[in-house]
């Protein structure tokens, strides 16, 4: 039983982790594809390239 | 659609041979690449943004040529606009200006309100269709029904703003019939097409109801809103071309076709943002009379139906009204590009004032739509699961409405200047300008379509195997788009160039609608086969109601406002750099005079709402015949 709610805690955890993860790297590359298509290019850390 | 209504109603009759449907399609197919062909044969953006009249500070034409005569015809050499003086106008006592602003925000808002309401009919009578249920069809006739009055009111304030245009302002329009020509006609057989389409729509839904018969129905409808669809970009080239004028050379004499005319760079802005918000104010007409039907009886079946036909104009119209924001950037955007000068008029001059007034109605009618949403929730018992949430989005919702109505530049005297330290207090003056306003604006969506998630899952659980993962992907999604709109609009707007301030509120409006279709997509699949709970519409407190009355009244006004900046940016021209006004209200009144007008306009159209309203439940009502050798 116990190991049972362990898993699931890690299951959700893990869960949380890749969503998150998944939701940075899409947003991340979001604003450099739209920033980008405006002609503003932007570096690495998000800071103005041009 | 939310799919908690009543139950369910008898199947229809299946037909073998689909030529209706083949008719549907056929036609759905010729709109939409009429439509694509339109929006391809768009000029390129230099094109676009290049005026195509100089701004002329002294108002003085290049040529002389003003009037025509007999000569012209023969030589067809263009013809300048008329520069018309004081004297040209007819003075009948009263302000020109004020009867034209009544008369022409009184058919703008009919007009829209009967442009709207096919467009959202056609849809629920579409649902129906697919669903089998007849309670979308009766809801969509029920629909058609009171805005039925309004075709014959918008008809009677076009036909008397024209006359009164032709009568107090003769040279302009006679300008106007000179540039736009044969035009007007099209547009006068637009509206006898979309009268046929009217009525055989209206009076034909119950002779054609089932089977093929439907979607000849349907196809009417379609038909109906291509007529007024059209009909109303074609008037709307009228008011672009005044702001922003096309096709003819700096002195106004006409160097282009028609379609070279209409095409003007706002031209398409326009027609996005009054398509728009069209049907956000439809959807909130509509939504009053839902409101006051539902508390106007205590039969619970009707108070069910009521209460459904509420929550579907509410729907409609802040589903509608979410991307809005969006397009009216977009709007502003082409109008700088088309005239620094112009938007700075608008944005940074005297109207910029009415833009706070402006950001009071949003959130009136965002605090409004989400107050209903809220109350709704009372319909379903699964929503405990999400109430306690409620309060954080009100709180998001209120702060980001304090940040959007601060003002950045104060009226102040010299004495309050000095006790501030300043013109601009040290930190309500940052919240002022845009980016801070571009945060807020974003977010208070956001929430507003976490509103409407939580509402459509109250009465939902999930019992798909990834159901965990879904959840977890949509509050990541949510958490980091809002940290990316704050984030864009603090660095970008306060620590970087002008260029990437600007450029990173597109960002902000594209995270904005990642939260939107990443919702709408996750939940569609999320909630495939779930369980549902039970709910009971007419189960919702009657405050409730009360919002869906001040949905219109804020929209009716929000629409009077923004009609009046976006004529006014025009200042002292008939036609911006081609055509002088001279009359005697060729200024911009003050904000005060603005904000009377636009009250007195919207109290009117109340009041021929109500008087729709009436005449559309006056249909439903037979007199009981009275007794044998009773009184008459």
């Amino acid at each position: 039983m116990q190991t049972n709610d362990n898993n699931s805690v890690l299951s959700m955890l893990i869960s949380i982790i890749v969503s998150f993860v998944i939701a940075l790297t899409f947003f991340y590359g979001l604003d450099h594809l739209v920033m980008s298509m405006q002609g503003l290019p932007l570096n690495p850390d998000l800071s103005p390239a041009g | 659609m939310n799919d908690k209504r009543p139950s369910n109603q008898p199947e229809r009759p299946s037909t073998q041979i689909r030529w209706g449907r083949l008719l549907w399609f056929a036609l759905s197919m010729l709109l939409l690449v009429s439509g694509l062909a339109q929006a391809a044969e768009q000029d390129t953006t230099l094109d676009r943004i290049t005026p195509i009249g100089m701004v002329q500070a002294t108002g003085e034409p290049l040529t002389t040529k003003t009037t025509p005569d007999i000569a012209d015809v023969d030589t067809a050499e263009p013809i300048a606009a008329p520069r018309p003086s004081r004297s040209d106008y007819p003075d009948i006592g009263v302000s020109s200006r004020a009867i034209v602003w009544i008369l022409a925000q009184l058919h703008l808002f009919f007009a829209a309100l009967v442009l709207a309401v096919p467009l959202f009919v056609l849809t629920i009578e579409l649902l129906g269709v697919y669903t089998g249920d007849d309670r979308y069809d009766n809801m969509a006739y029920e629909f058609m029904k009171i805005s039925l009055t309004g075709f014959s009111i918008t008809a009677i304030f076009g036909g008397s703003l024209a006359l009164a245009l032709f009568l107090l302002y003769p040279d302009f329009m006679g300008y106007m019939m000179h540039v736009f020509g044969a035009q007007v006609l099209v547009y006068a057989i637009l509206f006898f097409l979309e009268s046929f389409f009217l009525y055989t729509y209206y009076y034909g839904w119950n002779a054609f109801r089932y089977g093929n018969l439907k979607w000849v129905h349907l196809s009417l409808g379609l038909m109906l809103n291509a007529a007024g669809l059209t009909i109303m970009v074609v008037a709307n080239s009228w008011a672009t071309f005044m702001m922003a004028p096309s096709g003819v050379n700096e002195v106004g004499a006409v160097v282009g076709n028609i379609w070279e005319i209409m095409k003007g760079p706002l031209w398409n802005p326009i027609n996005l943002h009054r398509f728009i918000a069209n049907i956000a104010f439809g959807g909130a007409v509509v939504g009053a009379y839902a409101a006051f039907k539902f508390l106007s009886t205590t039969d619970p079946d009707k108070r069910a139906h009521y209460d459904w036909m509420g929550y579907t104009s509410n729907f409609i119209a802040i589903l509608a009204f979410l991307p809005l924001p969006f397009a009216g950037y977009w709007l502003m955007a082409e109008i700088y590009a088309y005239s620094q000068q112009m938007g700075i008029t608008a944005m940074g001059g005297i109207l910029a004032w009415l833009f706070i007034v402006q950001a009071v109605l949003i959130g009136t009618i965002l605090l409004a739509g989400n107050f209903y949403l809220w109350a709704g929730m009372s319909r379903t018992d699964g929503s405990d699961r999400y109430k306690g949430l409620i309060k954080y989005i009100a709180v998001t919702l209120v702060v980001c409405f304090l940040i959007w109505v601060t003002p950045h530049t104060l009226i102040l005297s010299a004495s309050e200047i000095s006790l501030l330290g300043g013109s601009h207090h040290h930190i309500l003056g940052p919240l002022g300008i845009m980016p801070a306003k571009n945060v807020a604006v974003n977010l208070m969506l956001v929430v507003t379509f976490l509103s409407f998630q939580l509402y459509r899952r109250s009465d939902k659980v999930a019992t798909v195997s990834w159901a965990p993962m879904g959840n977890a992907l949509m509050v990541a999604i949510y958490v980091v788009a809002i940290v990316n709109i704050i984030f864009l609009g603090v660095y970008y707007g306060y620590f970087t160039n002008t260029v990437y301030k600007v450029g990173s509120s597109v960002a902000q409006v594209a995270s904005t609608l990642v939260v939107i279709i990443a919702g709408i997509v996750i939940d569609t699949l999320m909630f495939r086969n779930a369980k549902t709970l039970p709910s009971h519409w007419g189960r919702i407190p009657d405050r409730a109601q009360y919002a869906l009355f001040a949905l219109p009244i804020a929209f009716t006004w929000l629409m009077g406002l923004m009609g009046y900046v976006r004529s006014s940016v025009k200042t002292h021209w008939h036609v911006y750099t081609v055509m002088k006004d001279n009359s005697p209200d060729n200024f911009i009144p003050t904000i005060a005079y603005a904000g009377n007008m636009i009250t007195i306009v919207t109290v009117l159209f109340l009041l021929c709402v109500l008087f729709m309203f009436w005449v559309a439940n006056l249909s439903s009502t037979r007199q009981a015949k009275p007794a044998a050798g009773g009184a008459v």
